[in-house]
């Protein structure tokens, strides 16, 4: 056999076994992302809750399992990090050390009326994840979307949130609205995003009966990523100040949560 | 005794038995003649012994026989010749009054017997066409009549009776009557009623004055003892007073004569509109049923409960029952203290958020020292925290305590929670939860005894454990105890069925608290099952000294709202909350309140007023100065001045007179040293009451009790024509003693013919003639 033929023949051979090995994975992604991850079970304590979806751009990248998931960013240490700084600030007794992952259709999520959703301009949910979302924001949940920057992830997140919530407005929140003062007592919401500067952070709501007087149930840091100053915040990477100013949205975030 | 008995009776011994209770026996001889009858009977028997030793055919038992029945027949001579008599008192005639009392009640017309009305009886006796007894009583007495009522009044004419007495007091109204004629010879008094009285009033005391005044009563009962065909809503127990919108569970007994198994359907109807209805089997004689609807309106309103009337009822007017119910448009406040942010917090509020008649102030630990309050109606509220002081605590009508261990209060405020409820009559509900219970170290405090729980020491936990998770953790299957399930709080749906499947689909919840026992004197109406956990208390209360103390021990009920089987539409959990905090502050005292005795009084009945007063440390206040103002049905406002009763601390009363039918509205104010102490609001109606249509059959055993206790006798009409007789022989009145020969009675002379036709019957039977 010719060197020529041998080197095709390994290169054949190894495209195969490449492609033996990538099929499945991308398969088992196109088939809900399953990841090894352990939910714990309901225990009667706070717990952070990460809301998984089907991105609609996936890769591999720096983030768990290797794998750039969209809504694994931050994972775990972003949610640990934040029940450390519960824990010891606040009267809350939350789960430590332990978060759970769950779908939008899934029934468990109803067992926690406080969930997590970033990189939203990657989300496209199916209409049984917005529907399921939806009566979750009904029935009284509460949550919080993260990490979203330009133009186009804004525009996808209000497509989105329309299938979710046809009939409501994303009403822009300032610093008087309740939500910034419910623990910490936040003075002004001129923060930096963690990672590009030049994007000036807004916060929009969605409110019950569309009433800014009633229940926030909704709250999107557009231009913002607040668990990118979570998960780094012990690094030195980000500045401590505007860390504490991430922790103190994300404790407020939690206490308005659980109280209104 | 029948009257057949009597009459044999009275036919073998010329007398009634009447006479022989009231007469004496004596012998119409004197003592020597006596003391020869006796020496006679000493010298006959020798001569018996002389013939006992005759012999012949006799055997010895035949002669023993024949000397018996001789001697039998001797002795019975030997009686009757020292002429045995009954000695009796008897009135001289037209000497003696009697007094009549002919009831003047409504219930009188009820036509139950021939259908003919009851009172048909008196206008047959004492009509212009009079009658045999009515004569009988005037040959033999005065006679003095009186209607009554409410009370006796004298009556000249019996035809002037009309039947339209509202009510009957039977007690009254013989004492009134003995008064009138006590300056005349009395023989007794008569009394003509049904005996459906409903004066509430004892008689015991009444009857005891009688026989210490030696008046005899002849009690005639007329009506039917038990009806044959009717349909009574007999009770209604509602409260006086409920927040408007709340939702009322009232209990209505309905009894029934004749329409055993039968169904009817009871509505309930605010204003003329029907507001709740359901169907009643009538499977025994009171059927108790249970029964929902709202207070939807505010105000004093009228409730009525009623059941068609059916064909064949004797009586239709007691087929309803109407209810004053104050409902009140208040806002009372209820203080939350949380020890830690959690969802039971954000679902409570949310599930009272439109319930504009509580107000849910709710303080939240956020941390140590740090606490966030929701819906304070001024910044000065609970600043500091949880109220240091009564009279900051004791404001509020309700406290809920949340996951809050009991080390973060002073002993002081443990002692003021306790004194919230036994003393202010605050109502405590107490939430399970990480730091509540007995793992909120509560064992042993005085909050401790105020709960309907019993309580355990904690366990100490290291640093490590507690992050490892909570001490305690069971899923619970929540169902209602069968006291639960009629409960107003716990029966969710319109009957028992509705509510037991409502029941029975609500998902699991979940408790951090080991609860196992609850105190003797408390109710259980929730408890839930699950690993490990069998039948622990869910929802538990007691009363404590004023007030009430309620143990809801699930961690999580906000599951109800949130948990993904339950329907968004489903108000469950909005329900349990509203209906678990407006019962948590449902009669709870405010510092001054006032009610009237009844929430019903007969036109010129008196009202009779209660108003008590506290101070904001909630002690009884003695010197205030207490006004209520009455507003009429007109609106006409006038004060009545209250007065210290001086038997009871922070009590006092008034009274005034309702001239107008229709509610009137009380407000009662309290001053003290120029301080308003607080104002308070109540209702009462006066009304034509119908209380004679109920309970109206005959009552036979308070008539003949009567009668027995004062030495009279009960009649019927059928029996009445004794009467007039009967009080000839009566102690009471003008008497002379009379003496009734005995030694003529048949019964003598048959004893005597018995006597000697039996030994001749002997004699002839053992050859001996």
């Amino acid at each position: 056999m010719s060197p020529t033929l041998k080197k095709r023949l390994f290169l054949a051979l190894a495209a195969v076994v490449v492609m033996s090995l990538a099929v499945p994975i991308g398969a088992s992604f196109l088939q809900g992302f399953d990841v090894p991850y352990e939910n714990h079970a309901y225990n009667g304590r706070f717990t952070f809750v990460r809301v998984k979806f089907e991105p609609t751009q996936w890769g591999r990248g720096p983030y768990q399992w290797g794998l750039d998931l969209k809504w694994n960013h931050d994972y775990p240490q972003a949610e640990r990090n934040l029940m450390t700084i519960l824990k010891h600030h606040t009267s809350i007794s939350p789960n430590m050390g332990k978060s759970n992952i769950y779908a939008l259709d899934d029934p468990e999520l109803f067992r926690y009326p406080w969930a997590y959703l970033c990189e939203v301009g990657f989300w496209n949910p199916t209409k049984a994840e917005a529907e399921s979302l939806r009566t979750y924001l009904l029935k009284g949940g509460f949550l919080v979307v993260d990490d979203f920057i330009t133009e186009w992830q804004w525009f996808n997140y209000v497509e989105q949130m329309r299938k979710v919530m046809p009939d409501y407005q994303l009403v822009e929140l300032d610093v008087s609205h309740p939500i910034f003062n419910s623990f910490f007592y936040i003075e002004t919401l001129d923060f930096e995003h963690p990672t590009l500067p030049g994007y000036q952070p807004v916060y929009y709501g969605i409110f019950e009966d569309n009433d800014p007087k009633k229940r926030l149930m909704v709250i999107a840091n557009y231009n913002h990523d607040i668990g990118d100053y979570w998960e780094w915040s012990g690094s030195g990477w980000v500045p401590i100040d505007i860390s504490n100013e991430a922790f103190k949205l994300g404790v407020n975030y939690v206490v308005y949560g659980m109280t209104h | 005794m029948a009257s057949w008995v009597e009459s044999v009776f009275e036919f073998l011994f010329k007398y009634r038995p009447l006479l022989y209770e009231r007469g004496e026996f004596s012998l119409g001889v004197s003592w020597p003649l006596i003391l020869a009858g006796v020496v006679a009977v000493v010298l006959a028997v020798p001569t018996v012994l002389c013939y006992r030793d005759v012999r012949g055919k006799s055997s010895a038992r035949d002669r023993l026989v024949l000397t018996g029945l001789r001697t039998a027949a001797l002795l019975l001579v030997l009686f009757c010749l020292f002429r045995p008599s009954l000695s009796l008192s008897t009135v001289v005639p037209q000497r003696s009054f009697v007094g009549i009392l002919l009831d003047d009640s409504r219930s009188m017309q009820i036509a139950d017997v021939e259908n003919e009305p009851r009172g048909r009886f008196i206008q047959d006796t004492f009509g212009p066409e009079g009658s045999a007894l009515a004569k009988a009583l005037s040959d033999k007495f005065i006679v003095r009549f009186f209607r009554f009522s409410e009370t006796a009044q004298r009556l000249n004419d019996p035809a002037a009776l009309t039947f339209a007495g509202a009510r009957t007091h039977l007690a009254r109204s013989l004492i009134r009557s003995a008064e009138e004629l006590s300056n005349v010879p009395l023989a007794g008094l008569i009394v003509m009623s049904d005996g459906a009285d409903n004066s509430n009033a004892a008689i015991s005391d009444t009857l005891l004055e009688l026989q210490a005044r030696k008046v005899p009563v002849y009690t005639v009962g007329l009506g039917r003892e038990r009806f044959t065909k009717d349909i009574e809503i007999s009770r209604v127990e509602a409260p006086r007073s409920v927040l408007v919108g709340s939702s009322l569970i009232v209990d209505v007994t309905i009894s029934q004569r004749g329409f055993n198994g039968e169904t009817v359907r009871l509505d309930v109807e605010d204003d003329g509109r029907i507001v709740s209805s359901r169907e009643v089997e009538l499977s025994s004689e009171a059927t108790t049923v249970r029964i929902h609807f709202t207070a939807a309106d505010p105000g004093a309103r009228i409730f009525r409960f009623r059941v068609a009337t059916k064909e064949g009822e004797m009586v239709s007017q007691n087929n309803q029952r109407d209810q004053l119910i104050y409902v009140e448009d208040e806002r009372p406040k209820i203080l939350y203290f949380e020890g830690e942010p959690r969802y039971e917090v954000k679902f409570i509020r949310r599930a009272v958020a439109d319930d504009e008649n509580l107000q849910v102030v709710c303080l939240l630990r956020t941390a140590e020292n740090k606490y966030y309050r929701i819906d304070i109606d001024d910044p000065e509220e609970l600043a500091s925290g949880f109220p240091k002081t009564r009279e900051e605590l004791f404001k509020y009508r309700g406290l809920i305590l949340g996951s809050i261990e009991a080390s973060h209060f002073t002993h002081d405020q443990l002692r003021m929670i306790a004194d919230f409820v036994s003393q202010r009559g605050g109502g405590l509900l107490v939430l399970g939860g990480r730091l509540a219970l007995s793992e909120g170290g509560y064992a042993g405090t005085p909050v401790a005894d105020v709960l309907p729980v019993v309580l355990s020491p904690a366990k100490e936990r290291s640093e490590a454990e507690e992050l490892a998770g909570p001490a305690f953790f069971s899923t619970l299957t929540v169902k209602p105890t069968p006291f639960g399930a009629t409960h107003p709080v716990t029966q969710f749906g319109p009957d028992l069925d509705a509510s037991s499947e409502r029941w029975a689909t609500l998902p699991p919840l979940s408790t951090l608290n080991d609860v196992t026992a609850v105190k003797p004197g408390a109710t259980t109406l929730l408890t839930g099952s699950g690993p490990g956990v069998d039948e622990q208390p869910v929802l538990v209360f007691q009363r404590y000294g004023r007030g009430k103390s309620i143990a809801f021990t699930v961690n999580d009920s906000w599951l109800w709202q949130m948990h993904h089987d339950m329907p968004l539409e489903d108000m469950t959990h909005e329900l349990l909350w509203r209906k678990l905090l407006r019962w948590l502050v449902s009669y709870v005292p405010q510092q001054v309140s006032i009610s009237a005795e009844k929430h019903r009084y007969a036109p010129g009945e008196s009202v009779s007023l209660l108003a008590e007063t506290d101070d904001d440390r909630f002690l009884k206040v003695n010197n205030a100065q207490v006004t209520a103002t009455v507003r009429t049905p007109s609106g006409e406002r006038f004060d009545v001045p209250m007065e210290w009763t001086v038997d009871k601390d922070g009590e006092y009363r008034g009274n005034f007179l309702p001239r107008e039918k229709g509610i009137y509205e009380i407000t009662v104010s309290a001053m003290r040293d120029g301080v308003e102490l607080g104002t308070a609001r109540a209702f009462t109606e006066s009304q034509d009451l119908d209380d004679e249509y109920f309970q109206a059959e005959m009552r036979m055993a308070l008539l003949e009790r009567v009668a027995h206790e004062t030495g009279g006798r009960f009649y019927t009409p059928d029996t009445v024509a004794r009467l007039p007789e009967d009080m000839t022989y009566a102690e009471g009145g003008m008497t002379v003693r009379e003496q009734h020969d005995l030694w003529d009675m048949p019964f003598i002379f048959l004893m005597l013919v018995g006597l000697v036709g039996s030994e001749w019957g002997y004699r002839k039977l053992r050859g001996l003639a």
